[in-house]
């Protein structure tokens, strides 16, 4: 973690910044499994953005022109699902499904966890007591199922229709929340951690004798300071909400009218595509799947090794 | 072992059960629009009459807490989980019970096929570092690590039983079958147990097998594996009765924690292989809007992991002395 | 000068098959040490000798990172992955260990040689109880029953003054002093010749430290143990050992009787060491301070590894490497302030005594007057 660096003649008002890390981004991409990392998300990244300059809109049952359940051939190089639609397209749109799904899980989770952590670690007491008890709840119990559940009823409550939110919609953003409230668990956990370590800190003293309120401490000196662990964990989450979306679309709570990968492998599994030798059905949007995870992964094994220098182990 | 220590174990998990009893109840009473609504809306021919009538039944129109609370807590104490819609009112604890065999078979035989492999594979990639099973076992291990349980499932299923047909491709018996003898009958549910035991082993084996060769790189830079080679003991012992005693602590604590995600893995994996468990149970119930099984499902499988998870911790309590006190 | 039979009629458990009866216990001739670093080579230990006689003490001094761990270690090859005894001879009883292989060298490993290391809490396994930790190598090593062994680990226990009961403890159990206590039972476990200790008594408080040296003198003199202890606490050889070995940068600097190079040192290191100690007894003044830092043993410098730290260096002492003296009161220094061209001297070796040396050094001795303390 990078020392705060008290700038000199402030005075009273003493306030921590974390010492700028020298081109952060340079860093990643020196290492070798950063540079992976960032380029397999760089060319999924492109293929989320821009899915319809690509391989055109999302094909539907109308539109679908192809043969059925058709192996890859010339004019479709990722073969056809039951509906004749081209595999091509619908994983290139998929992408984007899964990928912002996963990018606005990640925000809530990290957000939730965060503030939590933060508050939780600072104020202390019963009320860190409390939340932590909370977060060791949902640290234990199988999240899958409770996801499973909390999703059905929140989408029978607010019944279907087509309404979007960033371009998604409304069944698909019950998934982002449900992430969200079962996931924050392990972010508030390390995130509070680092706070009660920078809580004894001399810095956080002074602002306190000067008389500077909680939010404000929180806010302006220990919230600095904890952002490149938020960012190493929230590149770690964002894969984790990705297998989440993924495994929940997988059973069945995933929506036709715009299919992530998780979604494609239900059709997949529900034509029975394995049996059937249809690889190209489910193939793309598996391969999808593991370079992206993979490439989180690698990328979140590269940050922790620029940031957390100390731990690190020179095997 | 320390008494206080296992008293606060078991603390613990009886604070996670009841939190668990809490939830489950909360969860359909608190949401909006009223239970009855979401667990009727689907049936055909609900009137306003029926909604009322169902209300005064199931006792909904009586306050929260702690009337409702406690019917609820007493039926469940006595094993009364309500009743299936989709099976035609059977009780859910009936339903529960048929469908738990399986899952336990696949998932605990899973994980001790993981556990031994991977912990072998780790420690002899941990003590021969650098090695090409190092490498190779360290690259397929992270690969694994990110593929969900049911793609890995998938693959195997295209590659062995549809692609080379050595094995079947769906459930845990062939359907219909008669067997000339027992030998025959084990022989066809083997067959149908390989691939989703394969499965399962495998997406477990990766962690287990990374975290037991950095734990096993760390013990053996520790002074008393020093001392343990100054006092001429072989490379055997040393690695068998005092490096390897502690590098396993952390798997054993990697493999509590993983209990829930591995559920979520398991549940998808039945799914894939059509095996007659609690997941393809609670993906049908899913899809039916079943709400008592799904319901009953969440509260087995969540006291399950709370158990294993004690368990856990005092195995975790008589291997290492350290925590006892 | 005692020898090898001496130890073989106080000993319980034979000698080596190889031993030979007229060989002194322990004899060390141009050890040099290599580590293999990503940077390069690092010569940790260049040129290393001394000699240690049964019921002998010998105390290794130096700073951190002057080779005296490394010296101890590698007698039994207790090197890291990339360490390697370059050259040189380690004879155990006249038995040259450095051509050994691992396994043949895995004989002499505790049975003859053992090692107390510094006690922090994780030089004993955490996962077992210390009694069983001291039966094991008496099970192991020298094949005796389970019960012979643990009866034996109680008496070992009981003779390091830790209760037969607390043997069951765990490590973690224990307080520090009781804990290298431990070690210290541990290491004598299977009846050695020789027992090293690594800095046994830099991680404990001072008067813990009055406890565990008493308790090693009381062993020495009672099993007749011979010592090699590693320390930079000037004050711990002092009160324990009866010769020193000063190092410096992978060489010894001087070596001789405790109280000749502590009262009159040659060399300007051991000076500068003994000067930088306080001494709670003289009038205050200021600590002297030796500029500079230790030479990078990657590229060690030329000549004296000393020189570019030594306030009396001269030029010769940054080109050859200086040989090594001996003087008629035991004391070896290598030092160019001492030369060997004057007079028709034998330059030490261990071995080197007898009239024609001490006529000399007598001659040596009138011709540099005595350096002060």
């Amino acid at each position: 973690m990078s020392a705060p660096a008290v700038p000199a003649g402030t005075g009273g008002a003493v306030v921590a910044r974390p010492r700028r890390q020298p081109g952060l981004l340079r860093q990643i991409l020196s290492r070798p499994d950063g540079l992976a990392g960032a380029v397999i998300l760089l060319a999924f990244s492109v293929l989320a953005l821009v899915p319809d300059i690509l391989t055109g809109p999302l094909q539907t049952a109308i539109t679908a022109t192809g043969p059925r359940l058709a192996p890859p051939s010339g004019a479709f190089p990722l073969g056809t699902d039951e509906l004749g639609r081209s595999m091509l397209n619908l994983t290139v749109h998929a992408t984007r499904i899964s990928m912002v799904i996963g990018l606005l899980a990640t925000l809530v989770t990290v957000l939730i966890g965060a503030v939590l952590g933060i508050v939780s670690g600072y104020v202390g007491g019963r009320f860190d007591a409390l939340v932590m008890r909370i977060a060791d709840f949902f640290l234990v119990i199988p999240t899958f199922v409770l996801a499973i559940i909390l999703t059905a009823i929140i989408r029978d409550v607010l019944g279907t229709g087509s309404r979007e939110l960033f371009g998604i919609r409304l069944s698909l953003i019950t998934i982002v929340v449900v992430i969200g409230i079962t996931s924050w668990s392990s972010t508030a956990r390390i995130i509070r951690s680092q706070t009660l370590s920078l809580k004894e800190r001399a810095f956080v003293d002074r602002a306190r004798v000067v008389g500077a309120g909680g939010g404000h401490i929180m806010r302006r000196h220990i919230l600095p300071n904890v952002t490149n662990l938020i960012v190493a964990n929230a590149v770690l989450t964002f894969a984790g909400a990705i297998l989440t979306e993924t495994t929940l679309s997988f059973v069945g709570l995933g929506d036709p009218f715009q299919p992530s990968w998780g979604q494609l492998l239900d059709a997949a599994r529900t034509v029975g595509a394995p049996g059937l030798g249809a690889w190209w059905y489910f193939v793309p949007a598996g391969v999808g799947i593991v370079l992206v995870v993979f490439a989180f992964t690698l990328l979140g094994s590269a940050l922790d090794a620029i940031l957390n220098p100390k731990l690190q182990s020179r095997r | 072992m320390g008494l206080q220590y296992t008293l606060r174990r078991v603390a613990t998990a009886i604070f996670t059960i009841v939190l668990i009893v809490l939830l489950n109840f909360l969860l359909f009473r608190a949401m909006p629009g009223s239970p009855e609504r979401i667990l009727l809306g689907r049936m055909p021919g609900v009137t306003p009459e029926i909604l009322q009538q169902t209300r005064e039944r199931w006792g909904l129109d009586r306050p929260l807490f702690p009337d409702q609370f406690v019917a609820y807590v007493a039926s469940t104490a006595q094993g009364d989980l309500g009743f299936s819609y989709s099976a035609r009112g059977r009780p859910v604890t009936d339903v529960l019970l048929q469908r738990l065999g399986p899952t336990l078979l696949l998932f605990g035989l899973g994980e001790v096929f993981a556990i031994v492999m991977g912990l072998a594979l780790g420690a002899y990639s941990g003590w021969k570092r650098g090695g090409v099973v190092d490498y190779v076992g360290n690259g397929v291990s992270l690969v694994l690590y990110s593929t969900p349980y049911f793609l890995l499932g998938m693959g195997l299923l295209l590659v062995f039983a549809t692609g080379l047909g050595w094995f079947p491709t769906f459930g845990m018996s062939t359907a219909g079958a008669t067997y000339a003898s027992l030998v025959d009958r084990l022989v066809d549910y083997g067959a149908h147990f390989v691939l989703p035991l394969a499965t399962v082993a495998l997406g477990l084996i990766g962690q287990y097998a990374i975290l037991m060769r950095s734990s096993v790189i760390e013990t053996l830079g520790e002074d008393y594996v020093t001392t343990a080679r100054a006092m001429g003991f072989r490379d055997g012992r040393v690695l068998r009765h005092h490096a390897l005693p502690n590098a396993m602590l952390p798997t054993v604590t990697l493999v509590a924690i993983n209990l829930g995600y591995v559920v979520a893995g398991a549940i998808t994996v039945e799914v894939v292989f059509n095996w007659p468990g609690l997941g393809t149970l609670t993906v049908d119930a899913l899809s039916s809007r079943d709400y008592p099984v799904l319901q009953g499902v969440f509260l087995l499988l969540s006291v399950a992991v709370v158990f294993a998870n004690l368990a856990a911790d005092l195995i975790y309590g008589v291997l290492d002395p350290r925590v006892r006190t | 000068m005692s020898d090898t039979a001496t130890i073989r009629g106080r000993r319980q458990w034979p000698l080596p098959k190889l031993a030979d009866p007229d060989a002194p216990l322990l004899m060390v001739e141009d050890l040099a040490v290599r580590f293999r670093m990503p940077e390069g080579s690092v010569k940790a230990v260049d040129g290393v000798s001394f000699r240690l006689d049964d019921g002998e003490a010998l105390g290794i001094a130096g700073e951190s990172g002057c080779g005296k761990t490394t010296t101890a270690l590698s007698l039994v090859r207790l090197l890291p992955a990339n360490g390697r005894i370059k050259s040189g001879k380690v004879e155990l009883f006249g038995i040259d260990l450095v051509p050994r292989t691992e396994q043949q060298l895995a004989r002499y490993r505790w049975r003859e040689i053992s090692i107390v290391f510094q006690g922090a809490m994780n030089a004993l396994n955490p996962v077992r109880r210390i009694r069983d930790a001291i039966s094991e190598p008496i099970e192991v090593r020298l094949g005796q029953s389970r019960d012979a062994s643990r009866k034996r680990a109680g008496e070992l226990l009981e003779l390091v003054g830790i209760p037969k009961q607390r043997g069951a403890a765990y490590p973690h159990e224990l307080s520090g002093g009781m804990r290298q206590r431990a070690m210290i039972a541990m290491a004598l476990a299977c009846d050695p010749a020789i027992v090293i200790g690594d800095e046994p008594t830099t991680a404990l408080d001072v008067m813990v430290q009055a406890q565990i040296l008493r308790l090693l003198e009381q062993l020495r003199r009672d099993l007749g143990l011979s010592l090699i202890l590693i320390t930079h606490d000037l004050s711990v050889i002092a009160e324990t050992c009866d010769r020193v070995m000063v190092m410096y940068a992978g060489r010894v600097a001087e070596e001789g009787p405790v109280r000749r190079v502590f009262t009159a040192p040659r060399h300007p290191y051991t000076q500068k060491l003994l000067s930088a100690f306080p001494n709670i007894h003289a009038d205050r003044r200021t600590l002297d301070m030796i500029p500079g830092m230790p030479p990078d043993l990657r590229n060690p410098p030329p000549g004296c590894r000393f020189a570019p730290r030594c306030p009396m260096a001269m030029p010769v002492c940054t080109e050859v490497v200086p040989p090594e003296v001996r003087f008629a009161d035991g004391v070896r220094v290598a030092c160019h302030l001492y030369p060997t061209s004057d007079a028709p001297m034998v330059a030490a070796t261990a071995t080197a005594t007898g009239a024609a040396a001490g006529a000399v050094t007598g001659a040596t001795v009138a011709a540099h007057p005595e350096p002060g303390a």
